[in-house]
């Protein structure tokens, strides 16, 4: 007879079966060479619910005809015969096998219950860890998660997602997946709608195998479980699985259905969050087009213009120029030349930035020697200034793209020279806090006013005091960008004292790592 | 400091105002400049078998970094490469190429000459290995394996000791990481790279008294490092 999942329990189960009737005829045996009991046979049914409960309904019915005829063969008068001498004995026996075969089957009942309960709650527990990770706003990280619960919930080899995009396929998968590893996985899976279908209260998926394949043996997997990912009627994708051995268990459909329909959900929400971010992206890019025109017009042609007058001074030819006053003009036009180098260079960090196509190009540094070198380079910049660098000793390696560090605290740097007065102090100091590093450059001027405090990160943004020449307001922007693509912060605040301290921070997420592997090579 | 007068210098670029300064400069202190506006020129006149090529990477017809693998092809005429700053990626290709050095536009006049000058050196020098090296204070005696800085001797680690031999090999050029890690640690250098400049800055800690002015190992910002053998 075949169980309620459609298939027959492996031979071991039988053969346990058969073991657990022998051995109570043979306590049977034992009993009744000492004394007689009435309806010893009973025995034989703690085999049978033993088979029932722990091996399955076709096993507790082997086990309940192998009891009959057992008791039958070696108790029943003539023994070591199939015939039974009392009639009254017969009506026993037969009482007996009925017994046994209800009772088998009311214990199989239970037991199939309680596994669906289990099954079920397996399922729940499930669904639910499934509903939570897919709460990840990345969706890759989310994908692999989902894979990952999945194939342990399931108990299964191997999970793949595969999301068919515009340009390629991109796939997701967790343990074993050798036997989805083939072009077309999204063959193997297809949406049959069954008759109730419409009523959204029941579909199946069924195996389809790809068009060329019926014949060839390695595309008939009978390991191979596949669903697709649907939305509005759209095909977006392709769940698929190995299971370690070709036994389908139906059970498993409707969950499978379940995390599909909630996958797909969650692969169309995070498409349509990408669409709203590439919108906003659009959006800043124009303000940023707007505000760029409107300092181009102003931070450009000043440079431009001194550049301009200097050389047509130099040119004229009605007047004898001194050896300081040409001196003065051609400083003037390699200065000025160079300020708009640099204002052409922020221009440029900050296109890239605000397009989101900066990607800092990660290595480990020691913090120390960065800042040593960048307060050496900027020493003709600060040389009014006395400048002081507080770095621990024991400071950890920090990843890093070093030119863009580099660039965050020379404009820092170049900002603090220019809103002090020469002759006070600038400090740079370092410190870990946790799981982060902190870099501050605190200075000893004015502060910034308390009503600029939030905007002087914000591109072409300059203080309302006009006490800061020279200020091309793109340097602290800038160095804010640089510092978020690292995934670090910048703030800034003034110290009550006097001074405004401007303090970013870089995570040391793998400092440990790195350490460890330091000290190994 | 005189420079080897008469040096034939090919300058590919295509920059008139840069092409107009360049030759007068070096015109005047006894270069012989020939000019190239375009990579199918410089090809040209890659024949002519310059003793220095100065080469801008944006050409209007060809890829820089196809022309400098072409002219590494035709001969060992050192190459220094002209380009933007944030095109750092770049530069390190184009000397991992086997370009010899970089200016980064717009450079002052000082700074071209002494590359140019370092690069004209050192094809010569390659010829004379001597097994001391010394400048200003530093001393590598490859033979002994001794270090010393003002004549007081350093203790420095196997990895701090190949690493200052490499630099001292390219002595006033660039090298650029990849170099470092090929150059200390062989072609199959594994995790090296992620603590390259972790070993250089402890190398410069023992090596440098004023870590803010360095005078042996300077930083050049995304490309890698440079020993400098001469006062700044």
């Amino acid at each position: 007879m075949l169980g309620p999942m459609g298939r027959l329990a492996p031979l071991r189960e039988y053969a346990a079966a058969l073991a657990a009737a022998a051995l109570v005829s043979v306590v049977i045996g034992a009993i009744e060479a000492r004394t007689h009991v009435a309806n010893i046979s009973m025995l034989y049914l703690v085999a049978v619910l033993g088979a029932a409960t722990r091996l399955g309904r076709g096993p507790a019915i082997v086990a309940s005809i192998t009891s009959f005829l057992a008791f039958n063969w070696f108790f029943v008068e003539p023994t070591h015969t199939l015939s039974v001498g009392d009639p009254q004995e017969w009506f026993a026996l037969v009482l007996f096998l009925v017994t046994a075969l209800i009772t088998s089957q009311l214990a199989a009942d239970q037991r199939d219950r309680a596994r669906e309960a289990a099954d079920r709650a397996r399922d729940a527990s499930l669904m639910f860890e499934i509903a939570r990770v897919l709460g990840e706003p990345d969706l890759d990280v989310a994908l692999a998660a989902v894979t990952e619960s999945l194939r342990k919930g399931l108990d299964v080899a191997g999970v793949m997602v595969e999301l068919d995009d515009d340009t390629r396929a991109h796939r997701t998968s967790a343990g074993d997946v050798k036997a989805l590893e083939r072009p077309d996985i999204g063959a193997l899976a297809a949406w049959i709608p069954s008759a109730r279908s419409a009523t959204g209260a029941r579909a199946r998926w069924i195996r389809v195998l790809s068009p060329h394949g019926s014949s060839s043996s390695s595309t008939r997997d009978e390991r191979v479980q596949a669903v697709p990912l649907q939305t509005e009627g759209r095909r977006i994708g392709t769940l698929a699985l190995v299971r370690p051995s070709p036994r389908p268990r139906s059970a498993d459909d409707r969950i499978l259905t379940a995390v599909a329909t909630q996958l797909a959900g969650a692969i169309e929400r995070s498409r349509l969050r990408q669409r709203a971010t590439d919108a906003e992206i659009l959006r800043r890019a124009d303000e940023l087009k707007s505000a760029l025109l409107g300092a181009v017009s102003h931070d450009l042609r000043t440079p431009l213009a001194s550049i301009v007058a200097s050389a047509g001074s130099l040119r004229q030819t009605d007047v004898q120029w001194t050896a300081a006053e040409r001196e003065s003009f051609l400083s003037d036009i390699e200065s000025e030349a160079r300020r708009l180098s640099r204002i052409v260079s922020n221009l440029l960090d900050l296109s890239r930035m605000e397009s989101g196509t900066l990607h800092p190009d990660r290595s480990w540094y020691d913090l120390a020697a960065l800042i040593d070198d960048v307060v050496g380079r900027l020493r003709p910049l600060t040389q009014g200034h006395r400048v002081e660098v507080r770095v621990p000793e024991d400071l950890p390696p920090v990843s890093l793209d070093y030119v863009e560090i580099d660039q965050v605290l020379s404009n820092l740097l170049e900002n603090a020279t220019r809103h002090t007065r020469p002759g006070t102090a600038i400090v740079i100091s370092a410190a870990i806090d946790g799981p982060e590093v902190i870099v501050e450059v605190s200075d000893d001027g004015p502060g910034v006013p308390k009503d600029a405090l939030d905007r002087v990160f914000e591109p072409f943004f300059r203080g309302s005091s006009g006490g800061s020449p020279r200020g091309t307001g793109l340097g602290l922007a800038v160095a804010r960008g640089l510092v978020e693509a690292h995934g670090g912060r910048i703030s800034v605040r003034n110290r009550p004292e006097g001074g405004a301290v401007f303090r970013f921070t870089l995570p040391l997420e793998h400092a440990a790592r790195a350490r460890a592997a330091a000290t190994r090579s | 400091m005189s420079p080897a007068t008469g040096a034939r210098i090919l300058l590919v670029d295509d920059e008139p105002a840069i092409v107009r300064a360049v030759r007068a400069n070096l015109g005047s202190r006894g270069f012989r400049v020939d000019v190239a506006e375009s990579g199918r020129e410089a090809l040209e006149r890659v024949e002519l078998h310059p003793d220095l090529i100065l080469l801008d990477l944006g050409l209007p017809d060809l890829d820089g970094l196809d022309l400098i693998r072409t002219l590494r092809g035709r001969g060992r005429a050192p190459i220094i490469v002209l380009s933007a700053r944030g095109a750092e990626r770049d530069k390190v290709r184009a000397l991992d190429l086997g370009a010899d050095d970089y200016l980064t536009k717009p450079f002052g006049v000082e700074e071209l000459l002494a590359r140019i000058r370092v690069a004209l050196r050192h094809t010569l020098r390659s010829a004379t290995d001597e097994p001391v090296f010394r400048a200003r204070g530093l001393t590598v005696d490859i033979e002994h394996r001794r270090v010393t800085v003002d004549g007081e001797e350093l203790h420095l680690t196997p990895t701090e000791y190949a690493l200052l031999t490499a630099l001292v090999r390219h002595a006033d050029r660039v090298v650029t990481d990849a170099m470092l890690l090929h150059e200390v640690w062989g072609p199959e250098y594994g995790d090296e790279d992620h603590y390259l400049h972790v070993y250089v800055a402890r190398l410069r800690k023992k090596l440098e008294r004023d870590p803010q002015k360095p005078r042996y190992i300077a930083t050049e910002p995304g490309i890698g490092y440079r020993l400098l053998t001469e006062e700044a």
